[in-house]
């Protein structure tokens, strides 16, 4: 068969698969959608066959745009949302959480070392701490938890307050999880810049508060949402420093690969921990700043960590990786 | 999925699961770069329009609310405008649209969530170091960080046909006298098929580097090679 009796006896196959393509791709449901998987075979079939017997490159093109897009609807990556959620948080998140465990141990020196470091500072020397928070951020922590301040749930009483600040909280924060993770692209550096910069910024707050404020202020308002916040920043950190690593020791991979395969195994890792972040400023704009007595608000931040414990440690266990 | 093959070319060769091959067209530096120039332009207008409603509403739904507005919808825009027109069925970010360009998975097949924020995210790092983009040059598929992180590829959204224009028809048959291997007939036959849109001269020119196999050079010399043309095909 030459081409040209190849391209009659085929071509009138090609046009209708087109025409199902364009009614496909444009959302409509076609009445023959029951016959693309068969069609995009032929084509697939065609245009090795094209290829193979070297019918030119007209016809090989035709039939390779042709199959892309055939490609392009058959593999179309859409599941039920709610269910890929539900799988992702009861199963692909907590696992890959206990995959990375000891990303974990060392993002979480690098947060802690310096934060207890700047809170210790504060009981010896405070001009370390005086140094880092500058004028402007002393004053607005004396204003939050000094002696005699306004406390945060008397000045969140303004209309509309609450949800400005979770606003706030998600703009910021979340902010500041995506920067994390993306920073981790320079071998890592911007990661622990990150981490290491708020370990001594949180442990110069406290050491802060300790030494001119109340501490009971700011503790009371933290307790609720510490262990979305804290966590979730961490579990993103370990998805930029394994891009890091990945780029300073690749293994047997190239460095592209290695880093592609980061990417993938990271993924997780980023979307999890932003979702705790945004949860972490649901509680911190509509329940941290509540007038609920210490105690109350004591027990509900340690439920909290007790339950992302539990969460990370049992949830998904056993179960087929997803 | 086969890994691409390591040549300098535009069209990067995918293997699919189907078995078959298939070519996609990766998009150099410069379009790209103009893509983004043209989403950096889109994003300042809705950062505008944002403003601008923020200050009619303003008075409408009080301070607090507006602002949490603001906040909210700035996050949006700033974090997932690439996301999220990515992931529609366009496949492209406003710019790429327009300039016909599309983001895919290595094997051609649009790209989810998570590999768009990736290689999104990362970009706001990239340009943060301006050399670091460059990176872009020393990759056979153009690939930036972001779309290494990510396993991701730009490509041209629409196949190129190439237009057939064939030379004059031959008035003989030449019979080819030695095996040729398949890119070699391939290659005969396309001048063929191209030949009509060359000056006589370039067709000279290149007919001239088969002197060896025809025996000619200069105007017969482009005959014959026409002739070889007709005459494979025939063969089939």
């Amino acid at each position: 068969m030459n081409r040209q009796e190849f391209e009659n006896k085929n071509a009138q196959e090609w046009q209708k698969f087109e025409l199902q393509l364009s009614t496909s791709e444009s959302g409509k449901k076609s009445l023959d959608g029951e016959k693309l998987p068969s069609r995009f075979r032929k084509i697939c079939y065609d245009l090795s066959l094209a290829q193979y017997r070297m019918f030119g490159h007209r016809v090989c093109d035709q039939l390779n745009g042709l199959a892309i897009r055939g490609y392009r609807q058959i593999h179309r990556k859409r599941g039920a949302f709610g269910e890929g959620a539900l799988r992702f948080a009861l199963r692909t998140f907590p696992q890959a959480f206990r995959r990375e465990w000891k990303l974990f141990a060392v993002v979480s020196m690098v947060f802690w070392l310096p934060f207890f470091a700047m809170w210790w500072s504060a009981d010896q020397e405070i001009e370390w701490v005086q140094a880092l928070l500058g004028a402007d951020g002393m004053a607005s922590i004396e204003g939050m938890y000094g002696k005699d301040a306004d406390s945060v749930e008397f000045l969140r009483q303004e209309h509309g307050s609450n949800f400005m600040m979770f606003a706030h909280y998600i703009n910021n924060n979340v902010g500041i999880d995506f920067r994390l993770f993306a920073g981790g692209i320079f071998f890592g550096i911007g990661t622990l810049f990150f981490l290491i910069y708020n370990g001594l910024y949180f442990g110069a707050v406290v050491g802060y508060v300790g030494y001119a404020g109340e501490p009971e202020l700011l503790w009371r308002f933290v307790a609720g949402h510490s262990s979305f916040e804290l966590l979730g920043m961490l579990v993103v950190g370990m998805a930029g420093l394994k891009m890091g690593f990945a780029l300073l020791a690749p293994g047997q991979l190239s460095r592209g690969d290695a880093l592609t395969r980061a990417g993938r195994d990271g993924l997780p890792l980023l979307i999890g921990g932003a979702c705790m972040t945004a949860l972490a400023a649901v509680v911190e704009g509509f329940w941290s700043a509540e007038p609920f007595p210490t105690n109350v608000k004591y027990t509900v931040g340690i439920a909290f960590w007790v339950l992302h414990a539990l969460y990370f440690i049992f949830v998904g266990r056993g179960l087929r990786a997803a | 999925m086969g890994s691409p093959a390591r040549r300098i070319d535009t069209l990067q060769t995918v293997e699919l699961a189907e078995g078959m091959e298939i070519h996609l067209r990766t998009a150099g530096p410069f379009l790209r770069f103009m893509a983004f120039l043209l989403d950096c332009l889109v994003k300042l207008i809705a950062f505008g329009i944002l403003n601008l409603l923020v200050v009619i509403f303003m008075p409408l739904l009080g301070g607090n609310v507006t602002e949490a507005f603001r906040l909210l919808s700035g996050f949006v825009i700033w974090w997932f405008y690439d996301v999220l027109f990515e992931v529609s069925p366009w496949g492209a970010t406003i710019g790429k649209r327009v300039l016909g360009l599309r983001v895919v998975d290595e094997a051609g097949g649009g790209i989810r969530l998570g590999p768009s924020m990736i290689r999104n995210f990362i970009r706001l790092m990239e340009v943060f170091l301006p050399f670091v983009p460059l990176i872009i040059f020393f990759n056979p598929r153009f690939q930036r960080l972001g779309d290494l992180a990510a396993g991701t590829l730009v490509v041209y959204s629409r196949p190129r046909i190439d237009p057939v224009i064939p030379g004059p028809p031959p008035l003989e048959k030449v019979p080819v006298n030695i095996t040729l291997s398949r890119e070699e007939e391939a290659a005969i036959l396309s001048f063929r098929y191209r030949s009509g849109g060359w000056s006589e001269a370039r067709r000279m020119e290149l007919a001239n580097h088969l002197a060896k196999l025809t025996g000619e050079v200069g105007p017969k010399g482009v005959s014959r090679v026409m002739g070889m043309a007709h005459w494979l095909e025939e063969q089939r």
